[in-house]
């Protein structure tokens, strides 16, 4: 929570303030490159020149997490990687956001076993679930503009919770579930 | 004369050149990026989208016979339908068809063995733009397998 953020009323400045930090927001959203599976192809393809993520403000992919702002996590998350994940997610600064791209880290896709997450949203908060297996590129920019519109309806510096839909499960860690 | 040579290329930037020549040669061309929200790209013939009902084209009847074999063909068992039979019809009416998307690897094994004809009831769209806030509303129900995915608004 930083110095300005959820502290004040409704009034002429801090609503126009809102809009712009929004727009900032919404219009330079840098991803965390988290490719894992085959979703990870279509999300290279998605920043190259045909599609060209660029035009929504998102082709800088950081290598760290510290420097991302939206994390897309493209492909099968397995439950040795789930810790990683979510490390690298605590790592993000805030405001952080998640799509969740393709079947498999919606809900775990055609791998009902032992060793897949049933679904990313078991231990990060996902903002966007993006269906295809893999989805197109065009659906990767489509979820990137549901998310712009979802940014651009959030409270920066208005006094209101900020609301996350996580599904029906809290965030949890995977060690914690027995 | 070797080092000649060398000089006369570090001198003339030689190098550089030959790079910037390569740039020059596709600054020409016009760019090929898809404006994608502006400007849709077909799909290819056999694409596999979203699953999607048909009605008959004419009366808007339905042609979903209420056979089951998506439900069994579908490896993840993701279809669930029902339907009862009225005394006047021939064929069953179609109660519920819900489709779990969430898990779907759009394999197109339940379209293949929809058995109805000339009109296939269960077919593969041509749609690919699915993108939702809440895991709850990937779960289709029989409206959403008639129309298509609607575009969801965000709402606080």
């Amino acid at each position: 929570m930083g110095l300005i953020e959820q502290r004040f009323d409704d009034n002429i400045i801090t609503t126009n303030l809102d809009k712009i930090l929004n727009w900032a927001r919404q219009s330079s959203l840098w991803p965390l490159g988290f490719g894992l599976a085959c979703c990870a192809i279509e999300m290279m393809a998605a920043s190259a020149s045909r599609f060209d993520i660029s035009r929504f403000g998102a082709e800088v992919f950081r290598a760290s997490p510290r420097q991302a702002d939206l994390m897309i996590v493209a492909g099968t998350v397995t439950k040795k990687m789930a810790p990683v994940l979510r490390r690298l997610y605590d790592q993000m600064p805030e405001p952080k956001w998640v799509i969740s791209m393709g079947s498999c880290s919606n809900a775990g896709g055609p791998f009902p076993t032992y060793s897949v997450l049933q679904g990313v949203d078991k231990i990060v908060p996902v903002d966007v679930y993006i269906s295809g297996c893999p989805p197109r590129p065009e659906a990767l920019l489509y979820g990137l503009m549901r998310l712009q519109d979802k940014i651009r309806k959030e409270n920066t510096v208005l006094r209101k919770a900020r609301v996350i839909k996580s599904g029906e499960s809290e965030p949890v860690l995977v060690e914690d579930r027995g | 004369m070797q080092n000649l040579l060398k000089f006369f290329k570090t001198i003339f930037l030689i190098d550089l050149v030959k790079g910037m020549w390569v740039t020059l040669k596709y600054t020409p061309q016009p760019a090929f990026t898809f404006q994608y929200p502006a400007e849709r790209r077909p799909v290819a013939p056999r694409f596999r989208g979203v699953l999607r009902l048909q009605v008959e084209p004419e009366t808007g009847a339905q042609t979903c016979i209420v056979c089951d074999q998506c439900a069994k063909a579908c490896p993840d068992d993701l279809i669930d339908l029902g339907g009862h039979r009225e005394p006047g019809l021939k064929i069953k009416v179609l109660d519920y068809f819900d489709f779990n998307l969430s898990r779907c690897s759009f394999c197109g094994l339940c379209s293949e063995v929809c058995p109805t004809k000339p009109i296939k009831a269960l077919i593969m769209s041509e749609d690919y733009e699915l993108g939702s806030y809440n895991r709850d509303l990937q779960i289709l129900r029989v409206d959403e397998m008639y129309d298509g995915v609607p575009i969801e608004n965000y709402s606080r």
